[in-house]
């Protein structure tokens, strides 16, 4: 997995069809239908990944498998589809792939699917504004899939279509392709460890948006996991907390929490868009980071630093995350035989200046269990 | 008795007048008529003054004063003689009054035969004829000459106008058969008055020869001299320069001074006096020949010369006496003879009488003088030998001062030196630039020290200290507490700690002392101050103690200067007070000073001189170097009292691209997460080529402290100089270096770290403490 020569072995898949091209789906989450600074962090990532292994990128922004920009990504529909059981057979015969008709006719959906709308296409049915090209081949020889939802369209067709894929994120249909994830329940129960290790046992949780663990975003899920688990191995009370992305949302939450516990000495939060916010009630409530009360998160460095104090916070390794997803894919073209590969990443919490060691609000503790080491020896 | 001068009258037994002669009217101007019948005591300008009265029949003479005629005073010699009636009784007294005898002639002749035969030399001048009248003596005597001279023409006019005594002193370079080298006299002037008018009539003069006079006071006015003028530095070469400048011209015309070439080198010299082949080094000489240059030396200055066993210098260095020699004696000549050069130079300059003097001092001969007069100058005396000899004693003193003086400072100075470091310690925490200054010539070597040491984690300790007092004593304590607080900062103690340790050591010290050393000039205990900081460039942190310590001067990067508050603890030595660390936060490029007292003594106010130091830190200039130059000429005047220590640290701060810090839960299973964690670290700083060492030191701190230590546990990567893995937790339990048996299972880890790192180690924190180890940097 390192150094790929700039003439790469042609994918097996494409034959001499191949694109040399590689399919980004990555519809951007910013509040204003735009890219955030993180997003495109991950899209520079891969199109830098997929240059050194000589591969150009496509994006798209498709969101689900309806969307036109994925269609024109991925070509026609093959004559011979295997059905659903076939995304993880290793092998698709390159003949079957080299029809005309439309291979996505047919395809089961995900009934949760945001825009379910599935109907069955015409067969020769290309958009009007996509003139079709000679053949209408597909414009990419693999797809690496982003913003994964547990149920997901784009996965569902090009698992069902055994067309070559790498997520970054989950669900349980990638588990048939490569993936690259995070840890985010041992990120979170990571985050618990830290503060427990400080001597805190009060400890929040700041999720993201009731709308996004609704629809099911793997981490917001996960996290929450991790931290209950790891609240209740140490043998303290979980509350966890849904929180819009806004800095209004994290003001909001802060004085919920206090409301429910006055004597909280920390928080973990996944939130990065409202930390601060998080950051603006703790001032508010009279609490000072990082003497009487610590946070600790989950973010990409740049939201973690440009807070004060900077946030002590596991970072989201983006650069690697693109670098190891166009490995896979790389490997997946390759050698399309090969076992597929699941990466997860567990970044360790960067220490900032959010977390100190836990200063009890005063009366809420019966005694302290070790001696402070603050005194003098 | 009777002559044409005589005057006559009679005068009767009453006093009155009775006879007036033709003699009485010429003296006195009154006729008989005008006189006969009045009382003799008229004529007498005061009437009691004679003591004569016309009474019984005694003889009487004597003086008196008559007034004449035309009122002046008139002195004449009066005698009286009774006239006797039959019966021999006495009826009227004769007086006779005489002007001049004959016996006054003869004196005033032999007072002119006196004027004219006197010994001394003597001489009248005529105010109205401007002509002089000498005696024998003044004929031959060369003060004719000088007659001619202004200056003593000028005093002759004085003493005419003034009517006052006065005295002149004149000389002139002797003939060359004289025994001295100048001829001098002393000539007495007085106004000559007419003794009636009381008009100056004209001068006179008396000239003595005060040649002898005038020498012995030249030697002991050049006596007196050497007393001020040989010896005023400390240097041996100048003093014997200044003996040098001193005898020429005014003893000799050309004088060497050759030291001992073991004294030169600084070797301790052998008491009593020296073997003849001794080597000699020439350190100065000087010479009267006009147009500067010595043209008569035969060796050039610092050159080597030895003096053959006859010739009158070695001699002198073998007796231990100055020796007098000269053209007349045929070692002289030998010795002249023998070296081409010297030859050549004694003939040029007609070379003929030579003084050689040892120097000698307290028993030790350091070297000897050579005293030279040449063509124009009479041969040195007895008397110049014992001047000489005098001058040699005194520059010997003066050298044998210098000489141990420089051994002395020059020892302290190389213990000092030894003991301050000469060049600083690399590291990346501060940038520093440093002044030691001894001490003026007065006051000797001081124990003022500085020291930087770098510490873990790219930390550095700054270090400034000042033992009370001076000299070799001072100097060695302050050794002991430099290595001892190289020592202290190597254990990693803080700061506050560090001065604990140091003041119970500067306790023991001085009881140490108190025992082995009584006689050593000081008193009392050790009297030491030490200010102790460490910065960390990552937490940006300075943390200072003091032990009585001035406190350092901070420039802010936006340009306030102030002077740090901290507690300034108690001097080392009096113990049991705490010591208290102070914390500043400071913005990267403050500038620190750390100085001792040496650098604000010169105000004896201390407030005042921390402002002036303010002031001098305060103008901006780009180079540490060139501000440590600005603030010790701002601050110090040209030969400081006491010595003077400056040290200027620039801070720097590593940024988040040198440092990354992760903290880890107490779980065996992060190991391998740290390991990855800090191979993308390395990967994100161009350092692939350290991942491998680095991921095994980190797997073996990680997974020592998971099993031995406590939460929390944190892991941090810094790039510097080094490449620096730490791992810390909060037990205080520090490991130790086990040597790993063969089948034990334990211990190997912290071998293999030792063995694959360029070093490491533990600290103790606030919270616990802190394994480091270091690596160097990739090449490239």
């Amino acid at each position: 997995m390192t150094e790929h020569p700039r003439a790469p072995t042609r994918p097996s898949a494409g034959g001499d069809r191949a694109t040399h091209t590689l399919g980004l789906l990555y519809p951007p989450s910013g509040r204003k239908g735009d890219y955030t600074t993180m997003q495109l962090a991950f899209i520079g990532g891969v199109a830098e990944a997929a240059a050194s292994h000589g591969y150009d990128m496509l994006l798209s922004p498709a969101e689900t498998a309806d969307d036109d920009s994925f269609r024109r990504m991925v070509g026609p529909r093959p004559e011979h589809v295997e059905g659903p059981g076939g995304a993880g057979a290793p092998r698709v015969d390159s003949a079957t792939r080299s029809g005309d008709a439309p291979w996505f006719d047919g395809v089961p959906r995900s009934g949760d699917a945001p825009r379910a709308d599935g109907a069955p296409r015409s067969g020769d049915a290309p958009r009007a504004d996509g003139a079709p090209r000679g053949g209408d081949a597909p414009r990419v020889d693999g797809v690496i899939v982003m913003e994964i939802r547990r149920e997901d369209s784009r996965v569902e067709l090009l698992a069902a279509a055994g067309f070559p894929f790498v997520a970054i994120g989950r669900n349980h249909r990638c588990d048939g392709a490569g993936w690259v994830d995070l840890d985010f329940a041992g990120l979170a129960s990571g985050c618990v460890r830290h503060l427990t290790d400080l001597g805190h046992r009060r400890i929040a949780f700041v999720n993201r948006s009731e709308q996004l663990f609704n629809v099911g975003y793997g981490f917001a899920r996960l996290g929450h996991e991790g931290y209950t688990t790891a609240m209740t191995d140490a043998g303290h009370e979980p509350r966890a907390y849904l929180c819009g992305d806004d800095l209004a949302s994290g003001e909001e939450v802060v004085t919920r929490i206090l409301a429910d516990d006055p004597a909280t000495t920390s928080l973990v939060t996944m939130n990065e868009a409202a930390l601060e916010g998080v950051y603006r009630g703790l001032t508010r409530h009279g609490r000072s980071v990082p003497r009487d009360f610590s946070v600790v998160g989950v973010a990409a460095s740049p939201w973690a630093e440009q807070v004060s104090p900077p946030l002590t916070a596991a970072e989201i390794p983006a650069k690697e995350m693109s670098r190891v997803a166009v490995e896979l894919m790389v490997e997946r073209l390759r050698s399309p035989g090969s076992t597929p590969r699941h990466v997860l990443l567990k970044p360790l919490i960067t220490l900032r200046g959010s977390t100190g060691r836990c200063h009890p609000v005063p009366g809420s503790e019966p005694e302290p269990e070790f001696p402070d080491f603050d005194l003098d020896f | 008795m009777w002559s044409p001068d005589a005057a006559t009258a009679t005068i009767s037994l009453q006093g009155v007048v009775t006879g007036w002669s033709e003699g009485a009217r010429r003296l006195l101007g009154y006729v008989a008529a005008e006189v006969v019948g009045r009382a003799a005591a008229d004529l007498l300008v005061d009437r009691e003054a004679t003591g004569f009265s016309p009474v019984g029949s005694e003889e009487w003479s004597g003086t008196a004063v008559l007034r004449h005629r035309d009122g002046r005073r008139v002195e004449l010699t009066l005698h009286a003689h009774p006239s006797l009636d039959g019966g021999g009784a006495t009826q009227a007294f004769v007086v006779t009054a005489t002007t001049g005898t004959a016996a006054s002639d003869r004196d005033r002749r032999m007072v002119e035969w006196a004027f004219a035969q006197s010994s001394i030399a003597l001489s009248t001048y005529s105010a109205a004829s401007g002509s002089w009248r000498l005696n024998a003596g003044a004929e031959t005597d060369p003060l004719g000459e000088a007659r001619s001279d202004e200056g003593f023409l000028r005093c002759v006019r004085r003493v005419a106008e003034e009517a006052m005594p006065m005295r002149y002193e004149g000389f002139a370079p002797a003939p060359p058969a004289a025994a001295t080298r100048h001829r001098s006299w002393i000539v007495e002037l007085w106004p000559v008055k007419d003794p009636v008018s009381g008009e100056v009539a004209g001068v006179g003069t008396a000239a003595f020869d005060s040649s002898e006079q005038y020498a012995a006071r030249q030697r002991l006015a050049l006596l007196n001299e050497a007393g001020s003028r040989i010896g005023t530095t400390l240097d041996v070469a100048r003093t014997a320069q200044e003996l040098a400048d001193l005898a020429v011209p005014r003893l000799a015309d050309f004088i060497s001074v050759d030291l001992l070439d073991s004294v030169v080198r600084g070797e301790e010299p052998v008491p009593g006096t020296v073997d003849v082949a001794v080597m000699l080094r020439r350190v100065a000489h000087q010479s009267a020949a006009e147009g500067g240059g010595v043209p008569e030396a035969a060796v050039a200055l610092g050159g080597i010369d030895t003096y053959p066993s006859f010739s009158p210098p070695a001699r002198s260095l073998t007796s231990g006496r100055p020796v007098l020699s000269g053209v007349d004696d045929p070692d002289f000549a030998r010795w002249v003879g023998e070296h081409e050069a010297r030859a050549a130079v004694v003939r040029e300059h007609g070379f003929h009488s030579v003084m050689a003097t040892p120097l000698r001092a307290r028993g030790i001969t350091l070297g000897v003088a050579v005293f030279v007069r040449g063509k124009g100058s009479p041969p040195f005396q007895q008397d110049d030998l014992i001047l000489a000899e005098e001058l040699a004693g005194r520059a010997a003193v003066g050298v044998d001062n210098a000489r141990r003086y420089t051994r002395e400072r020059t020892n302290a100075l190389t213990l000092q030196r030894s003991l301050l470091p000469r060049d600083t310690p690399k590291q990346a925490a501060v940038e520093v630039a440093y002044r030691y200054l001894p001490a003026g010539t007065g006051a000797g070597v001081g124990g003022d020290w500085f020291d930087v040491v770098p510490l873990s984690g790219t930390r550095v300790a700054l270090v400034v200290g000042d033992v009370v007092g001076h000299g070799i004593h001072a100097s060695a304590t302050m050794g002991r507490l430099r290595t001892a607080v190289r020592t202290l900062a190597d254990v990693d103690l803080p700061p506050d700690e560090l001065l604990t340790h140091l003041d119970d050591l500067v306790t023991h010290l001085t009881s140490d002392d108190d025992s082995t050393v009584r006689d050593l000039p000081y008193t009392g205990g050790i009297g030491a101050t030490c200010l102790y900081a460490v910065y960390d460039p990552v937490s940006r942190i300075c943390t200072l103690a003091s032990a009585g310590h001035v406190p350092p001067v901070l420039l802010l990067p936006d340009g306030t200067v102030s002077v740090v508050r901290l507690t300034p603890g108690p001097l080392l030595g009096v113990g049991g007070l705490p010591f208290e660390a102070t914390e500043l936060e400071l913005p990267e490029g403050s500038l620190l000073a750390f100085y001792t007292d040496g650098l604000i003594a010169r105000d004896r106010d201390m407030g005042l001189g921390l402002e002036r130091l303010c002031e001098a830190m305060s103008s901006p200039v780009p180079s540490l170097e060139i501000t440590c130059d600005a603030v010790l000429r701002a601050m110090l005047p040209e030969s400081p009292a006491d010595d003077v220590a400056l040290l200027l640290a620039r801070t720097r701060a590593l940024h988040a691209d040198q440092v990354a810090a992760w903290a880890l839960p107490s779980d065996p299973a992060i190991v391998a997460d740290a390991r990855a964690q800090a191979t993308r670290q390395l990967a994100a700083w161009g350092l692939q080529e350290a991942a491998f060492v680095t991921e095994l030191v980190v797997s073996e701190l990680v997974t020592n402290a998971i099993r031995y230590g406590d939460v929390p546990i944190g892991l941090r990567l810094i790039r510097d100089r080094t490449l620096i893995c730490e791992v810390s937790d909060a037990s205080s339990t520090a490991p130790h270096l086990r040597r790993a048996r063969t089948y034990d299972e334990g211990g190997r880890g912290l071998h293999m770290v030792a063995q694959l790192t360029q070093g490491w180690g533990t600290r103790q924190t606030p919270t616990g403490k802190t394994i480091w180890a270091e690596q160097p940097l990739p090449v490239g």
